[in-house]
């Protein structure tokens, strides 16, 4: 079905282009194009095409040599068996509510902050805002020794609070709040400032509600980066139940060798909620993207 | 400690919260874990280890086994990646204050853990009590448990380093005597000429050593031969080499003259290329730790074992580990989450049978001394090695999967390769040795 | 604790201080910075200060206290040890291996997309998709594909009468197998960066172009490849940083092996401190990395402003 509007919109392609009439040189390097196109798709559907197949078949079916795409006996014993024997489900709650946290704790914080950077009078602004700035240029990786005993040291270790914390501090989504507040008209604040209203009070009921697109990209990019971060969850949480989803699916092992459909089945089930998110705020995500240049 | 407490409640009373919030109050035992750091309650035994493969499968058995036999202790386990990932994930758990309440570590480890504060030293009133005590465990084991004697762990087993043969081949190749037995190989000429006529009995291989990028078995083969020469190579816990330059090219010529030399073993093959050659006949020997056992039998192969040769003469050793029992350490320890480590760890040893199975020499004497195991063909072969068995020298970074067993393991490995000659691999290993022994000790 | 914090500073728009500048200071102002200033002393600022103390002693994990002074011999252990440099050489060499395909044939695929009327969302999906999941979830389906004998790919290989290399197992092959996957993962990032600079790219150059008698060839080369040249920076720049910092699919696929040949910058420092428990050492290769990156971005953000001046 895909392909069909593919092959009509391939033809329609040259106005896209810019042609005013499409010439047989530019049928055909459209065409080709499409191709090409298609070929690529292919190569980038394959992997996961082929993890979703593994996880169907039985675990018998998964070692035969040359593979086959066939499934001779699909079912669902590999999901029953990551379902039931590990603790994937615990995963999946950690995963939401440490990533939920996260960005609603950076929208909150880096928004106040944003917002003080771009409206409020200041001592020494560009001195804060410098400072700030300079955060998107640490790299988190090289800072887990120093976080790691400071945990070590408050007795955090092991709790959401280790996860949660370290990953509020996100300069660049108060960099993405002040330029959103920058772009907003100065009217706005005189008008508040004639009623009298408090700069808290401008913040949360006049700026706030105007700023959907940008709490709502720093919230989705917040919540994929922290449901996909690795290497500071991997140190601080060690214990089994309270390990995220990435955590949880790279670490922990099968005690009864290799079974590539169950494998396959957790990787499925690891994909899923992330791509939901995905598919319901695409346009949002792409936007955000964008608009942004943020990068997870 | 009062700050600590009243720490935790603030965080209990926000985690109670924030279950409700999240309308999971009813099944949100590690949410409370997850927010506030609470533990389980005692009964709950977790037990990690990094057991996957054959032994994981027998591991599983016998945890199967236990909680059919005590369903009052709810057993839960957790498997990791064998080596660092397993060790890193152990210390930091330790760290973070939520370790499992049993887990297994090699007994080369346990010094290293022991000296970080980061195990429990088992008393011996509390283990008495679960008819855990000296007479009833080997005794090379259970001293190799002990650090500046105080006893840390409970060994399981001891894996020494052994040679499989296959016995069709070595029949053709007369090796083997009337009773069907391998004859003796000791004596470096006697081993050399064995693989010989084993070479041209398969038209292959002589022998098969995991050569290629696996740093344990490498070191292994030194350490073996090299000990039998009577060489060290840490003393001072480490922090002073004592590499015998002259043992240890004598050593590695060995080994060389068995691989580029005179051809009787392949220069390049991994551990999986190694056991696959071995498994489909193109080889008549298999040089590695006991515990393919259960690959060689599943794929049907006609083979026994027997303790790795004495090949230079001396007096007999052979390099060995055991995997152990230990209990991590908590901030404040529980005697009945102890208690309850020590009846699983003790329901495990006696499952020793099922783990003897899979190659390991069992530690615990009712196993190790009873009919069924000293029937198990061939794992009760080489049972006798481990009386004569050499562990890693103690220092911080020695151990299995250790600093030391890859800067040594990889230098041999350039030797048994062919990029290497003996003379330069000891100087490296010298200098690698020299700068870990000159690093200041993190413990 | 975003793995990547980059962006694309708008330094030629004019900061607008609006009426704020000419009013009082209030407290207000540090009120609402108060709370995010707060956390970010406590876990940017501060570690960076405490890591830079920490490389200067010989700092155990497993001790409390900072243990004994080292002075420069931990940075001068780094410089002069063989598998700092062979780590951060692996690193390098994985961003060389990506960084190429990753922009071209993101900017390819984009350009290709671009022209299409119809059916865009879709090759959006799916250039785009591997990029939401989780690093660990791509470890295991790579690991999977990479499998020898019954592996998606050794069987096609074998299939055509080729012996597949042992992808992960090679030290000559494995970094080049988790680059590839890496290709897959990411790629879908740069694609999207791409589609979005093509936007904006006013129509009316393609139309003068089309006057002129141009084809679709010349169009590319043209207008739309220079036209893209900012998009083109910022791409190529984050890939370099993100490449810099990587850890994951190392680690996860390959656990740094075999033979260390994939062992990354970012994994020594983790085994050295965590694995080793030397944190102080951990803490100067720490610093030493973030030396380079923070050189990559400064070179960067200094390279974009120049170049914003000159317009």
């Amino acid at each position: 079905m895909a392909t069909s509007t593919l092959t009509r919109s391939a033809e329609a392609a040259a106005p896209a282009g810019g042609l005013a009439r499409p010439d047989w040189r530019a049928k055909l390097f459209n065409r080709l194009c499409l191709g090409v196109l298609l070929a690529f798709a292919a190569i980038w559907i394959i992997p996961l095409a082929w993890a979703v197949d593994t996880a169907f078949k039985p675990e018998g079916e998964t070692t035969i040599a040359p593979v086959t795409w066939l499934i001779d006996r699909p079912n669902l014993e590999a999901f029953g068996k990551v379902l039931g024997g590990t603790e994937i489900l615990n995963w999946y709650v950690n995963s939401a509510i440490t990533s939920t946290l996260i960005a609603a704790t950076t929208v909150v914080f880096a928004s106040m902050a944003g917002f003080a950077l771009s409206r409020v009078p200041l001592r020494a602004r560009s001195i804060w805002f410098w400072f700030i700035l300079a955060g998107i240029m640490v790299p988190s990786q090289a800072l887990i020794v120093p976080l790691f005993r400071e945990f070590n040291a408050a007795h955090l270790l092991n709790t959401y609070w280790s996860v949660v914390l370290p990953q509020v501090p996100l300069a660049i989504a108060v960099f993405v709040f002040k330029q959103f507040f920058d772009g907003l008209p100065d009217e706005l604040v005189d008008a508040a400032h004639v009623d009298g209203a408090s700069w808290l009070r401008v913040y949360l009921r006049i700026f706030m509600p105007l700023s959907i697109p940008a709490i709502s990209a720093v919230t989705i990019f917040t919540f994929v980066w922290s449901w996909n971060n690795f290497l500071w969850p991997l140190i601080v949480l060690t214990s089994t139940p309270t390990m995220t989803l990435t955590v949880g699916l790279a670490t922990v092992q099968s005690d009864i060798g290799i079974a590539y459909a169950q494998i396959m089945a957790s990787a499925v089930l690891g994909l899923l909620p992330l791509l939901t998110v995905f598919l319901l705020f695409q346009r949002r995500i792409v936007e955000g993207i964008a608009g942004t240049g943020l990068k997870g | 400690m009062a700050e600590d407490f009243t720490r935790r409640r603030l965080l209990q009373s926000a985690a109670l919260a924030s279950a409700g919030a999240f309308g999971l109050t009813g099944c949100g035992s590690y949410l409370a874990t997850g927010f506030a750091g609470s533990r389980p309650p005692p009964r709950t035994v977790t037990y990690w280890d990094l057991f996957t493969g054959g032994d994981g499968g027998r591991m599983g058995e016998m945890e199967d086994a236990f909680r059919k036999r005590r369903p009052e202790i709810d057993l839960r386990t957790a498997t990791f990646l064998w080596g660092d990932p397993y060790y890193t994930k152990l210390s930091l758990a330790i760290l973070g204050d939520q370790p499992p309440d049993l887990a297994v570590s090699h007994a080369t480890r346990v010094t290293g853990y022991a000296r970080a504060d980061l195990l429990q030293p088992l008393a011996a009133d509390d283990l008495a009590r679960h008819g855990l005590t000296a007479d009833r465990f080997s005794r090379a084991a259970w001293e190799a448990s002990h650090v500046d004697g105080t006893l840390y762990a409970i060994p399981l087993d001891t894996h020494p380093w052994v040679l499989y043969y296959n016995t069709e081949i070595c029949e053709r190749a007369g090796l083997l005597d009337s009773d069907g037995i391998l004859t003796s190989l000791d004596g470096p000429d006697e081993f050399a000429d064995a693989m010989h006529r084993v070479k041209e009995a398969t038209g292959g291989w002589g022998g098969m050593l995991a050569i290629n990028i696996n740093t344990p078995s490498t070191f292994r083969f030194f350490y073996t031969l090299y000990s039998q020469l009577g060489g060290q190579l840490l003393a001072d816990e480490g922090r002073r080499v004592v590499l015998d330059e002259e043992k240890a090219v004598r050593a590695l010529s060995y080994g060389r003259r068995l691989t580029v030399e005179e051809g009787l073993m392949p220069a390049d093959v991994d551990y999986e290329g190694a056991v696959a050659l071995f498994a489909s006949g193109k080889a008549g020997f298999y040089i590695q730790g006991e515990w393919e056992v259960t690959t060689f039998t599943e794929a049907k192969l006609p083979f026994s074992m027997v303790p790795f040769p004495n090949v230079f003469g001396g007096p007999y050793v052979v390099e060995a580990d055991s995997h152990a029992f230990v209990l991590p350490r908590f901030r404040n320890p529980d005697p009945r989450r102890t208690d309850a480590a020590l009846t699983v760890a003790r329901g495990l040893l006696d499952e020793s049978l099922t783990w003897a199975e899979g190659g390991h020499v069992p530690v615990w004497q009712p196993v190790q001394r009873s009919e069924a195991y000293r029937s198990l063909d061939p794992q009760s072969n080489y049972a006798a090695a481990v009386d004569n068995a050499v562990y890693h020298p103690p220092a911080w970074y020695s151990g299995s999967g250790s600093l030391l067993e890859i800067h040594v393991g990889s230098a041999v490995a350039s030797v048994l390769a062919g990029q290497a000659t003996p003379e330069a691999a000891v100087a490296r290993m010298g200098r690698a040795l020299q700068r870990l022994a000159e690093t200041p000790s993190p413990l | 604790m975003a793995t990547e914090t980059l962006t694309r500073p708008r330094v030629g728009r004019r900061a607008r201080p609006g009426r704020a500048r000419r009013a009082h200071p209030t407290p207000a102002g540090l009120g609402l910075l108060a709370p995010f200033v707060v956390l970010y002393l406590l876990f940017l600022v501060g570690p960076i200060a405490y890591l830079a103390v920490m490389s200067l002693f010989n700092t155990s994990l497993v001790r409390p206290g900072l243990g004994g002074f080292a002075g420069l011999g931990n940075y001068a252990e780094a410089l002069t040890s063989s598998e700092f440099w062979s780590s951060l050489w692996h690193t390098v060499l994985f961003t060389i291996m990506t960084t190429p395909p990753l922009v071209v044939l993101a900017l390819a695929l984009a350009i290709l997309t671009n022209r299409l009327a119809r059916g865009r969302w879709f090759f959006r999906l799916v250039f785009f998709a591997p990029y939401v999941i989780p690093s660990s979830v791509m470890a295991l389906i790579w690991v999977w594909i990479y499998t020898p004998d019954f592996g998606l790919y050794s069987s096609w290989l074998s299939s055509l009468g080729i012996a597949a290399p042992s992808w992960l197992g090679d030290p000559n092959w494995a970094l080049a197998s988790i680059a590839l996957g890496t290709i897959w993962w990411t790629l879908g990032f740069n694609f999207v960066l791409y589609l979005a600079g093509l936007q904006e790219i006013p129509r009316e150059l393609y139309e003068a172009a089309a006057i002129d008698g141009g084809g679709p060839w010349q169009q590319i080369r043209r207008i739309t490849i220079p036209m893209l040249g900012r998009t083109t920076t910022l791409v190529a720049v984050l890939q370099v940083i993100t490449s810099l910092k990587v850890f994951d699919q190392m680690y996860i696929m390959t656990q740094g092996g075999p033979d260390f040949s994939t062992r990354s910058a970012v994994q020594y420092i983790f085994e050295s401190g965590f694995t080793n428990y030397r944190v102080g050492y951990a803490s100067a290769a720490s610093m030493l990395l973030f030396l380079v990156i923070l050189a990559v971005s400064v070179g960067w953000f200094s390279l974009v402003r120049r170049a914003e001046r000159g317009v």
